[in-house]
């Protein structure tokens, strides 16, 4: 283990030691590992990377509607830790790509403020030595399932890395006068539409800008998520996710669907 | 992109520029898209924030004569007390009526939102959105609903340029979608209906669904005649409207979902949303292959 990466724990450097040994470990169920398998490649190990971030706290304005611009840095910048470092024990594994990557966050009675981020996924290898790294020379992350990875494969897409994009917003308080000038109707408000509207385009541009790095043609399985987390109900998180994909052939090798009955039941 | 159309927030005339695709689409449905001959353009949204109450007027408490209407429109029906008592316990007189000024706030944040994302799929140059998905939520604490719809724009594979500049939308994607076109129809529009009726119970409808037989002489059991047709009105408005936005397309997929809200002894707010998809016969039907039978290993 010439290159050891700089940040990861020790015992993580034990358990991969075990793994370069042939030995595999993977959360893949039996018909995702079978799929892989189909495709030519092969479960280099679990692999994960986790971060503990002091998300931290920025004033706002109780009237006005806003990006935090501090937490959606802090949210971004941590879960980008927690995927750097699952990423560096993939590459210790010499493995071209992660799938099914999952990233979570968790909340600690031990820490108000602070938030653990986790990314955790199985590495892969392709059996023929053919490198499947993306332009940045990392391996490819994605949240593909074991069936969804086989599916694009045949597609002629090849996944690139899990790409994401966050926006922490501030969503104005109505002040008494507001309320009242157009209490007693359903009307729509152009200034609360144009905020959310707003925050979640720069959410997605702002995916678009990690896949464009990439060089990727374009993402797929697109997620738009929204979370309070423990900032009481003005301050919203959007976050979108999605998988980076690259064109590699004009070919779609996936066979006609059959029709089936099921006997099942 | 010189120039945003319309309303778009500032970021979605970025986004577009960039000029790689994004898709809401899981993989198989991805793949299934590509397979028709249709590629992703783009994730498309529209969104509209409402005020949000749920009364109007009718208020009253009906004791001595029908609740007020708020507007005079929509269906509406009366029942009287049989019982010839006037007090002001006594609920002589009960009322269902269509609550017309929610179903048109619904109607605009339906709308609005679903304009909006026509308007992201004309700037990507999309012949159609699939997968559509609309929902609506309250938004904090604020007394507003927010109103959704998102979707995939796409292409079709070396197709003509889009024709008028209302793109097709279904709420289908996939295989679905696939097999709706083989069986020779092409997606129009989503079609979404709300209706929404508020029971005033009287004094039978409020013994009645007690549940118990009373000193007024009601047996239990009985139907409730009150609360049955308000739950059929609700129902057939939204039909009713849905039916006369097709204007002689086919509905497919149609589901019907109910909600009810009890705000007192008999007295609720039904609620009763009608989605589907509008499609048009293009070709003749070619039957499918015979399905093969399996079994899951699973």
């Amino acid at each position: 283990m010439a290159d050891q990466p700089t940040d990861l724990p020790e015992g993580a450097s034990r358990r991969l030691a075990e793994l370069e040994g042939g030995l595999f470990t993977s959360d893949l169920s039996v018909n995702e590992f079978l799929l892989i398998k189909e495709v030519g490649f092969h479960p280099l190990g679990f692999v994960m990377g986790s971060s503990i971030y002091h998300t931290g706290i920025q004033t706002r304005k109780w009237g006005q509607s806003q990006e935090l611009t501090k937490l959606t840095g802090a949210m971004y910048e941590a879960r980008e830790l927690a995927m750097t470092r699952m990423e560096e024990e993939a590459d210790e594994l010499g493995a071209d790509g992660v799938v099914g990557v999952r990233l979570d966050v968790n909340y600690y009675e031990w820490g108000k403020d602070a938030a653990e981020f986790i990314a955790v996924g199985t590495a892969v290898k392709a059996e023929n030595g053919v490198s499947h790294r993306n332009k940045l020379g990392k391996p490819f992350t994605s949240d593909l399932s074991g069936q969804d990875f086989w599916t694009l494969m045949q597609t002629g897409y090849i996944p690139q890395g899990l790409v994401m994009g966050t926006c922490v917003y501030h969503i104005a308080h109505r002040g008494l006068g507001q309320t009242l000038g157009s209490a007693g109707q359903n009307v729509e408000l152009p200034n609360f539409t144009q905020a959310l509207y707003e925050a979640r385009e720069l959410a997605m541009t702002r995916m678009q800008d990690e896949s464009n790095q990439l060089g990727a043609s374009g993402i797929v399985g697109v997620r738009l998520e929204e979370k309070s987390h423990q900032w009481g109900s003005h301050t919203i998180e959007f976050l979108s996710l999605g998988t980076a994909v690259v064109k590699t052939s004009d070919e779609v090798t996936l066979p006609r669907p059959t029709t089936i009955i099921s006997l099942d039941n | 992109m010189d120039e945003l159309p319309g309303d778009l927030p500032e970021a979605a005339g970025r986004r577009f520029a960039e000029g790689s695709f994004t898709s809401g689409l899981s993989v198989p449905d991805f793949a299934a898209c590509l397979q028709m001959g249709l590629e992703p353009a783009g994730y498309v949204q529209g969104f509209c924030v409402m005020q949000w109450r749920w009364y109007g007027m009718g208020m009253s408490f009906g004791a001595f004569g029908p609740t007020g209407r708020a507007n005079g429109q929509g269906y509406s029906e009366a029942w009287q007390c049989p019982h010839g008592y006037v007090s002001a316990e006594h609920r002589g007189w009960g009322q269902n009526y269509e609550q017309t000024w929610i179903e048109d706030a619904w109607r605009e944040g339906f709308s609005s939102s679903y304009e909006r994302m026509l308007e992201e799929a004309r700037t990507l140059g999309a012949h159609g959105i699939v997968g559509v998905v609309d929902a609506s939520s309250p938004l904090g604490d604020l007394g507003l609903l927010e109103f959704r719809v998102q979707g995939t724009a796409v292409r079709v594979i070396d197709g003509p340029p889009p024709i008028g500049d209302r793109p097709w939308t279904t709420y289908l994607a996939g295989q679905r979608l696939g097999k709706l076109i083989e069986a020779g129809y092409a997606p129009v529009s989503v079609a979404a209906a709300i209706s929404s009726v508020r029971v005033w119970a009287n004094c039978i409808t409020e013994y009645l669904t007690e549940g118990s037989t009373t000193n007024w002489g009601q047996v239990a059991g009985a139907e409730i005649e009150q609360t049955a047709k308000a739950h059929m009105a609700v129902r057939r408005i939204a039909r009713e409207r849905v039916r006369a936005a097709l204007g002689g397309d086919s509905l497919h997929g149609a589901s019907l979902a109910t909600t009810e809200r009890e705000l007192g002894q008999g007295d609720a707010e039904l609620q009763c949303i009608l989605r589907g998809n509008q499609v048009r016969r293009f070709k003749d039907f070619d039957p499918l292959a015979a399905p093969r039978p399996t079994v899951r290993l699973s």
